[in-house]
């Protein structure tokens, strides 16, 4: 039994690391429509920033604040250089997945030449431990479920509450219309990309943080549970994708804690099917589009 | 509702030799195109007649051809859909003229995006009071509203923009002779007598004639007949060419009027 709390809290812990992920590349998705593959790649950039700094003894949460500003640039250049102006020439989606997939191929093989292929750490993060109902948490993990929470909110606030947030949530919707009403939606869907790289790299530096042990893969590997949330959620929503992180954060952990951790991401993407054949549209199934975020 | 007395009104909209397309074939080609200051000009033409895209590519979604566009005089040839906005453009697609996702409270405020805070309150407060209707529906997603409820809330919207000049694309599609005819009499042409100029794209050839200063009829992508509403009604003659022009709709019209 006491496995199985443990379990849980663990994939509480994962949970918070892939609902972070999930949501940044769901707005991206939700604004401009462009299915993002390179995000798993700009994630395995983003723990080597963070690898870097920490070798300037920053410490890990500096980094990571860091890093989410870097790789939120770099994103925001992404979609500039490479994704909108192939959008403006009529790319098909199709295509433009070939583009993302082959540049996030590109981006891992730099990363990899100028660091090379072995595992890499940032180094223990202390052994304190907190105690929540039976549960056992690192003080790592607490702060990178507070986080979590925190951006979560933040993200609530502005997309819910500021006039800002309203236009993205309209791009997203209609962007004929939003901009119809004079909103710049070129500038919405910047805004979208830093969003969206901003959470890529703080979630690259948190599960590098949390796996303790990592390499050029990491990425690439943490991509699939990722999408599995974005797509549990109803993907471009990110309350959907912030439930479908802690999901699938707790199935993969309970399944690798009461059976073989080898099977997690098999067990996860199991999951991931079965419940689109009985909810095609996500958990929430149309109730939860009526209140959806981001169409 | 006359138009044609003496001195020549001040144009808000002109176009001039437009063509427009989605590729490089024109669907539409040579239109010439006037909307005077506080007027309603409907242009009317069957299905595939290039309405719609005429409409599109003054407001720069389709793509234009050839011609010129000019605004209150000034050229706007070209100019981006929300930099119109900004020179107080309003427009109420056929299709998708709601945002789906967002309340009938949050439709209004995206409307009103250019205004400052203070504006958009003073406008949301306006605008209820010319549909009241809408404010116990404020707080509900659009999705969820009836087909008269989302138009009606796509028109509140683009009044929080406070239009010099209104394009709505066929703003009775889909709906009931009963709200049709109200969203004729009671908002557009209500507009109109507030000094809005509108352009109005409508399929409902009579419908829209009542409640027009002047009319177009455009067939197989240019226009065809251009004279005073009122003329066209009261000419027998003239009126079964624009209606024999407008084609399939004159049969739809039977059944609203």
């Amino acid at each position: 039994m006491s496995l199985f709390v443990d379990a849980v809290g663990f994939g509480i812990a994962s949970g918070a690391v892939i609902a972070l992920g999930a949501v940044g590349f769901t707005v991206q998705f939700g604004i401009s429509n462009v299915l993002n593959i390179t995000y798993g790649a700009l994630m395995t950039l983003a723990a080597y920033l963070g690898l870097v700094l920490v070798g300037w003894h920053l410490s890990v949460w500096l980094a990571l604040v860091v890093v989410a500003v870097v790789i939120g640039g770099i994103s925001v250049a992404f979609n500039r250089a490479l994704v909108s102006p192939l959008v403006q020439r009529g790319a098909s989606p199709f295509g433009l997945i070939v583009v993302t997939v082959a540049a996030g191929i590109v981006l891992q093989y730099v990363v990899t030449a100028i660091a090379g292929p072995q595992a890499q750490t940032y180094g223990e993060q202390g052994n304190s431990s907190i105690g929540v109902l039976g549960m056992t948490f690192s003080v790592a993990q607490v702060t990178i479920i507070a986080i979590t929470v925190v951006v979560m909110l933040a993200l609530h606030l502005l997309l819910t509450r500021t006039q800002l947030g309203r236009a993205m949530r309209a791009t997203a919707s209609n962007r004929t219309l939003a901009r119809s009403c004079g909103i710049a939606t070129d500038r919405v869907s910047d805004l979208a990309w830093l969003l969206s790289g901003m959470l890529c790299g703080a979630a690259g530096v948190a599960l590098a943080i949390t796996v303790v042990s990592f390499d050029f893969t990491l990425g690439a590997t943490f991509l699939i549970p990722m999408i599995a949330a974005a797509v549990l959620g109803g993907v471009g929503q990110p309350y959907g994708a912030m439930l479908g992180g802690l999901v699938v954060g707790l199935v993969t952990q309970i399944t690798g804690a009461l059976w073989d951790p080898s099977y997690q991401d098999v067990v996860a993407l199991g999951v991931l099917i079965v419940m689109l054949l009985v909810r095609p549209r996500g958990l929430f199934g149309a109730a939860w589009s009526a209140r959806r975020l981001l169409a | 509702m006359s138009s044609a007395d003496g001195a020549a009104p001040r144009i808000a909209l002109a176009v001039r030799a437009l063509a427009a397309g989605y590729g490089d074939q024109p669907v539409v080609e040579g239109v010439d195109l006037d909307v005077p200051l506080g007027q309603v000009v409907a242009v009317a033409g069957p299905n595939g007649a290039g309405k719609s895209t005429l409409l599109k590519a003054i407001l720069g979604i389709a793509r234009l051809l050839g011609g010129r566009i000019t605004l209150d005089g000034a050229d706007v040839t070209r100019l981006p859909l929300q930099k119109l906005a900004r020179l107080g453009v309003g427009y109420v697609p056929q299709l998708d003229d709601v945002f789906d996702a967002l309340r009938v409270r949050e439709n209004l405020e995206m409307g009103g995006y250019l205004c400052t805070r203070r504006e958009r309150a003073q406008r949301f407060d306006r605008t209820l009071t010319v549909f009241p209707q809408l404010t116990p529906l404020l707080e509900r997603y659009v999705e969820t509203l009836s087909g008269g409820q989302r138009k009606m809330t796509a028109i509140a919207r683009v009044l929080m923009l406070d239009p010099k000049i209104l394009v709505l694309d066929e703003p009775t599609a889909g709906l009931s002779p009963e709200l049709s005819r109200m969203v004729l009499h009671e908002q557009v042409r209500v507009l109109g007598d507030l000094g809005t100029s509108v352009l109005l794209v409508e399929q409902k050839a009579v419908a829209a004639l009542e409640v027009s200063d002047w009319a177009y009829l455009m067939v197989r992508g240019r226009v065809v007949m251009s004279a005073p509403a009122a003329t066209i009604l009261a000419d027998p003659s003239m009126r079964e060419v624009f209606l024999g022009g407008a084609g399939t709709a004159a049969a739809v019209e039977g059944a609203s009027r």
